[in-house]
């Protein structure tokens, strides 16, 4: 029992060290305390033999790998589901579901160049973008042009790169939606292959 | 009967010299302050347990969806794009505090934690049921285990246990709300794993904490006690002892000696296991059970009270007490900076964001003698029901147009819609870069939100001064 009179336990009881003027007793940590470093000390001999004695837990590179796995199968699984080609987008074209989600994404976004009757500068000659539905294409003569066009934009114009806005999906059926417009096998005139002043 | 062990200043009383726990077994106490705070205790806990279940706006009081990153707080929603008020709500309650105790110390400890809350209202009442006062609890705690002590002990944590579980259970309502927690609870525990292992860890903290660790969060590991030298000076109202009138100890009647009659009833109510006699220490938690304690004796020896008492140190040495000082001006000119701040910015949250960027190519597209700007305006729905919005462009310079807000925009509920919007000016009519406006307006939910934009064109004479 400590002498209830007693305020200053021996002087043994203090460190030699004098910082700024302040003193430190030398008193044990609470044992709750030390027991969390014990606690500390099991958990880490734990963990760093499941991850780096005995490899048992997957390391970084593993886990990368195994997520790069993940999205390249998630990319190819899209892929396969809508395999894009000239036939397909036609096919996505007479398909009501896909023109109808690809006549709201494109109300939402074309009308304000295209117009929402698709005629462009047909229709207004003020309007921004060019007629979608006549048969002669400014950017190539088949559906993927069209693609590739909406998704890579015409800077140079101001056809906005739409490919990190939108992405695939939506891109997809818009395309099918102006492709709703044409027929397949009809005539269509790359413009590119016109002799110059003739358009 | 002296405590078994006289504190000191230079060693934690609950911390024996080989570093083992020296656990307290406070004495009862009644008085006017132990009323006050048993009160205020309960109303804050019934706060606790019902701010889940009132509803405000169609959601709980407060609700903090994690898992839908809506943060309902007394019908003010807050969506994950807010989290930048909580910088504001983090520095104004900590001036706040700084304030408070600058003016009263340790207030928030003794009245409002909630360790002192949950520890001496509920489970110290629980241990006071089950065990008996102080001298019967280490009387109890001493003896050797037999049928009448299991009996106590088991007694005593099951329901230690079964008030972790509603208070854990509590806790995870704020998250979750109350049918949702309903439903988990009424479910398999396989079904919501998370939860489940979320309850039963928070249950064991809780139980760990309030049966076992106590003080010694206030006295080691809480960093508010620990701040208490620099927050608080002489004009600070604490509890303290007037050594003036109290010195020299000595039974009541002797000769030449002062109020405090050494009976050490002050000592044995403290749940932090100081003595107050011996000054402001680190480890009192302001919860006036000496003051209580020894008014009482005071009644009893026929002096005044307040022989311990709520005072400042300049009061207790007998000094002029000031009240205003300059460290509680600049507290509070930092918290009205804040807010004000804060007030101005829960004013700017709207239930739409609205935010436009330039569309990919060049700034600006001379086309037929017309001069065209590019823009994608995002519009975001951080409320629960659909907006119709209408866009609608103002301050363009004469001859200039905006096209792409001809139509209602519908966004569905916490959803987002992109809008390119263009602006076009004759070159006949363009005299140079302009600023205008574009908004967002929906009447029916009460969105109207803007922003500047900056129109660009070639160079003009007029534009380059
Ligand atoms: S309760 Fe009051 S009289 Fe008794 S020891 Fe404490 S200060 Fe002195
Ligand atoms: S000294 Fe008094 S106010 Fe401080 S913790 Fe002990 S009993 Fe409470």
């Amino acid at each position: 029992m400590t002498d209830p009179k007693k305020t200053h336990p021996s002087d043994t009881d203090i460190r030699p060290h004098t910082f700024d003027g302040i003193q430190e007793f030398n008193h044990r940590l609470p044992n709750w305390w030390l027991f969390t470093l014990y606690g500390a000390v099991v958990f880490w001999l734990c963990y760093w033999s499941y991850y780096q004695w005995f490899h048992e837990g997957p390391d970084d590179r593993h886990r990368i790998q195994a997520e790069l796995v993940q999205v390249e199968a998630a990319k190819l699984a899209a892929m396969a589901s809508s395999h894009l080609d000239n036939a397909s987008l036609w096919a996505m074209s007479r398909n009501p579901v896909i023109v109808a989600s690809g006549r709201k994404t494109f109300e939402a976004n074309c009308t304000p160049c295209h117009l929402a009757s698709l005629r462009g500068r047909s229709e207004n000659k003020l309007a921004i973008g060019p007629d979608l539905t006549v048969r002669i294409w400014i950017h190539g003569g088949h559906p993927i042009d069209l693609y590739h066009t909406v998704t890579q934009g015409v800077p140079a114009k101001g056809m906005p790169t739409w490919g990190p806005i939108l992405g695939p999906r939506r891109i997809t059926e818009a395309v099918a939606y102006v492709l709703s417009h044409h027929q397949e096998g009809e005539p269509i005139i790359d413009a590119a292959t016109l002799p110059p002043g003739s358009k | 009967m002296p405590p078994a062990h006289h504190p000191n200043r230079d060693t934690v009383t609950t911390i024996r010299e080989d570093g083992s726990r020296r656990f307290l077994y406070p004495a009862d106490v009644r008085g006017r302050f132990s009323l006050a705070r048993r009160i205020s205790a309960l109303l804050l806990i019934a706060v606790y347990a019902l701010l889940p279940w009132i509803p405000v706006g169609g959601y709980p009081a407060v609700f903090l969806d994690v898992a839908a990153r809506r943060f309902h707080l007394f019908g003010l929603t807050l969506a994950a794009q807010d989290i930048w008020l909580l910088f504001f709500l983090i520095t104004g309650l900590g001036f706040l505090l700084f304030i408070v105790t600058a003016l009263f110390g340790r207030l928030w400890c003794g009245w409002a934690c909630p360790q002192t809350v949950f520890l001496d209202h509920v489970y110290r009442r629980i241990e006071r049921w089950v065990e008996g006062d102080g001298v019967q609890r280490r009387t109890l705690a001493d003896a050797p285990w037999g049928p009448g002590k299991i009996a106590r002990a088991a007694v005593k944590h099951a329901a230690y246990i079964v008030v972790s579980l509603g208070i854990a259970h509590l806790f995870l309502a704020y998250y979750v709300s109350i049918p949702a927690l309903w439903a988990m609870m009424t479910g398999a525990p396989g079904r919501h794993w998370a939860a489940f292992v979320f309850i039963a860890l928070a249950t064991g903290v809780v139980y760990f904490n309030f049966a076992w660790f106590r003080e010694q969060l206030c006295i080691i590991i809480c960093p508010y006690g620990r701040l208490q030298s620099v927050l608080t000076d002489d004009h600070t109202l604490i509890i303290g002892y007037d050594a003036a009138r109290g010195e020299p100890r000595g039974p009541a009647g002797a000769h030449a000696a002062g109020d405090c009659i050494a009976c050490d009833r002050c000592v044995r109510v403290c749940p932090t296991g100081i003595d107050i006699r011996q000054g402001l220490q680190m480890e009192c938690i302001g919860c006036a059970a000496c003051v209580d304690a020894c008014d009482e004796v005071m009644a009893h020896t026929g002096r005044p009270p307040g022989l311990v008492r709520y005072d400042s140190l300049a009061g207790l040495a007998r000094k002029p007490k000031r009240i205003w000082r300059p460290r509680l001006a600049i507290y509070s000119v930092l918290l009205l900076f804040g807010a004000t701040a804060a007030t101005w910015g829960v004013l700017s949250i709207h239930p739409v964001l609205l935010t436009a960027i330039r569309l990919t190519g060049a700034p600006y597209y001379l086309d037929q003698g017309i001069v065209r700007n590019q823009y994608l305006v995002r519009l975001v729905n951080k409320q629960n029901s659909p907006a119709t919005v209408r866009l609608d462009v103002s301050g363009l310079r004469p001859g200039a147009s905006a096209r792409g807000v001809e139509d209602a925009i519908e966004v569905p509920p916490m959803g987002e819609e992109l809008r390119p919007l263009i602006i076009e000016q004759s070159r006949s009519t363009y005299q140079g870069p302009f600023a205008f406006r574009v908004h967002a307006a929906d009447p029916a939910e009460g969105v109207d939100v803007g922003l500047s934009l900056e129109f660009l064109g070639p160079a003009t004479a007029g534009s380059y001064p």
